[in-house]
């Protein structure tokens, strides 16, 4: 059998691209995967994609995610999946479990894409079954096609939120309402416009106290808040409900990270601690990359053209391809990345990149 | 938040009063809590409760989230078969 | 409650049918989805008890990361359900948990 000389552990849109990447200009990529298939979170996007042409505007996530595989096949990337990653240790040693046995395998280079978990909102109830992320009502209805309960209730109205609203309903249930702690609407207009023209009320300046009911949720109380976050008394109000979801935001996945020893810098506009890496997407460790959510939290459009820029890089250190043709190709990533990453939110994140490759040349 | 058998760790079913109170005893630090406490030891180590207990550490402590790196990690990284490691990993805790 | 037509995903294409034995009664499922959304749609909401509490836990995190959804599956405490695979005539407890070091119960024993 070849030898790896790639592991990218992580198989959803970063880690995809990556191992594509890598693999056309001839390395040999494995993507490892804990899932049944590869594709991450992207077959539960159904909604159509922002950005340009390059980007794949107007695309369903869920069909980049059929591209993604079908390039990878064509490309000669090896999957392996129902693999867990269980851990990382020196010499790019990786412990993998896979069904009952363990194994460790090394390779020159390794690219950590795992991706971001959801946050968490704490509240009295919030324990009770019915009270889910929203990553996790999406994938239920969009992936297991069942629908975890009759009416909801969505917390934040960040891009997820109302997302995953708007596919609620398209789904077949209900929503009571969208409640965000913020005076205003994290997410996209058209994304709020859209779940409006529903019928669902998004309430700013609204939270969510705590969730009732004996073994599951069977209502939710809401209020207003004022300024420090504070309930407002007498605006209090019972919604029947028997689902609440969280969409509160997400954090980098940086278990493996952590473990194999990389760097981090405490970024919020990126979704807290990330581990440090330049413009090549390599993190503090030689050999070890990251991309993606791990890298930042961003969107896939994003974590595609950070995965690319992984893959190339790995090339190159690889001798696959040579510097001048890896410098073009990543100068063309460069671009599409800085074209995605304008606008209020982009803004943040490119200068919050910008820290870690301010924090490399000081060093 | 003032509710204080509000559970924060999810798996071990720590409060927010457990933690409070091991930082009224001087507890600065999350690798600190999580040892004292257990928030972050279950099943699904410390995943969903991570940033919370962060949150309250911080609170509490009047630290900036950044002075805060989480507990360490250590493999494994998700729950495995009892026993499947036994060859492999070193018990350090 | 299964979405059987979706305005984007047209009709659900599922395995074949299968039966699961959840606390002693048949449940009807699709060879290929995961446990979970198998009892989702069957209306299930609670999957385990707590060890100290007692308290009712079901799906939270959907994609095996939080465990609140374990359950005793043919015999095998602490099973991911969200993301283990249905398979015909499987047997499945509600856990309840315990404390380290103390073997995991099912409910049935817990009751006795």
């Amino acid at each position: 059998m070849e030898k790896t000389e790639i592991f990218v552990v992580g198989g959803g849109a970063a880690g995809m691209a990556a191992a594509i990447e890598a693999a056309r200009a001839g390395a040999k990529v494995t993507v490892i995967d804990e899932n049944e298939r590869p594709g991450g979170q992207l077959f539960k996007q159904i909604h159509k994609f922002f950005g340009s042409g390059v980007h794949r505007a107007g695309t369903r996530g869920m069909q980049i995610g059929r591209d993604l595989l079908k390039e990878a096949r064509e490309a000669g990337v090896k999957t392996r999946l129902n693999t867990v990653v269980y851990g990382i240790y020196p010499g790019k040693r990786l412990g993998l479990v896979c069904g009952d046995h363990t194994e460790e395998l090394a390779s020159p280079i390794i690219i950590l894409a795992t991706g971001a978990s959801e946050n968490a909102l704490a509240f009295p109830g919030w324990t009770l079954p019915g009270v889910m992320g929203a990553g996790a009502t999406q994938t239920l209805i969009n992936i297991n096609r069942v629908l975890p309960g009759r009416r909801a209730l969505m917390v934040g109205a960040g891009n997820v939120g109302l997302i995953v609203t708007y596919q609620l309903l398209q789904a077949g249930g209900d929503v009571a309402a969208i409640v965000e702690a913020l005076p205003y609407i994290g997410g996209y207009g058209v994304h709020a416009s859209k779940v409006r023209r529903a019928g669902v009320s998004i309430l700013t300046s609204h939270m969510v106290l705590r969730a009732e009911g004996n073994e599951s949720v069977e209502r939710a109380v809401i209020a207003q808040v004022d300024e420090k976050w504070q309930p407002v008394a007498g605006t209090e109000e019972v919604l029947e409900v028997d689902t609440i979801c969280l969409a509160v935001g997400l954090s980098p996945l940086a278990e493996l990270a952590w473990i194999a020893g990389c760097q981090f810098s405490y970024l919020p506009a990126l979704g807290g601690w990330v581990p440090v890496h330049d413009e090549n997407m390599e993190s503090s460790l030689q050999g070890i990359y990251v991309a993606g959510d791990l890298a930042g939290i961003e969107e896939a459009s994003t974590a595609m053209e950070e995965g690319r820029l992984a893959g190339l890089s790995a090339a190159e250190a690889l001798g696959y391809l040579s510097h001048e043709v890896a410098e073009t190709r990543k100068i063309e990533v460069q671009e599409r990345l800085a074209a995605l990453r304008i606008g209020s939110f982009g803004d943040g994140r490119a200068m919050a990149k910008k820290e870690f490759l301010r924090a490399r040349c000081e060093k | 938040m003032k509710n204080d058998d509000l559970v924060i760790c999810r798996c071990e079913e720590v409060t927010q009063a457990d933690i409070k109170e091991v930082i009224s005893q001087g507890v600065t630090r999350m690798n600190e809590v999580k040892r004292l406490t257990r928030a972050g030891m279950g099943l699904c180590q410390g995943k969903t409760c991570g940033r919370l207990v962060t949150g309250i550490l911080a609170r509490e402590t009047n630290q900036p989230l950044q002075e805060l790196k989480p507990p360490t990690s250590r493999p494994p990284t998700r729950v495995l078969p009892l026993g499947i490691l036994s060859r492999t990993t070193q018990d350090d805790d | 409650m299964r979405i059987e037509d979706h305005p984007i995903l047209g009709k659900a294409e599922r395995g074949k049918r299968i039966t699961l034995n959840v606390d002693g009664e048949a449940v009807a499922a699709f060879e290929g989805e995961n446990i979970a959304a198998a009892l989702i749609a069957s209306g299930r909401r609670v999957f385990r008890y707590t060890a100290k509490r007692m308290e009712p836990r079901g799906v939270f995190c959907a994609s095996g990361r939080c465990t609140d959804c374990v359950m005793i599956v043919d015999g095998q405490p602490d099973v991911r359900t969200c993301v283990t695979p249905a398979r015909d005539s499987m047997v499945i407890q509600t856990q309840v948990s315990r404390r380290e070091g103390e073997a995991t119960h099912d409910l049935e024993k817990e009751k006795d």
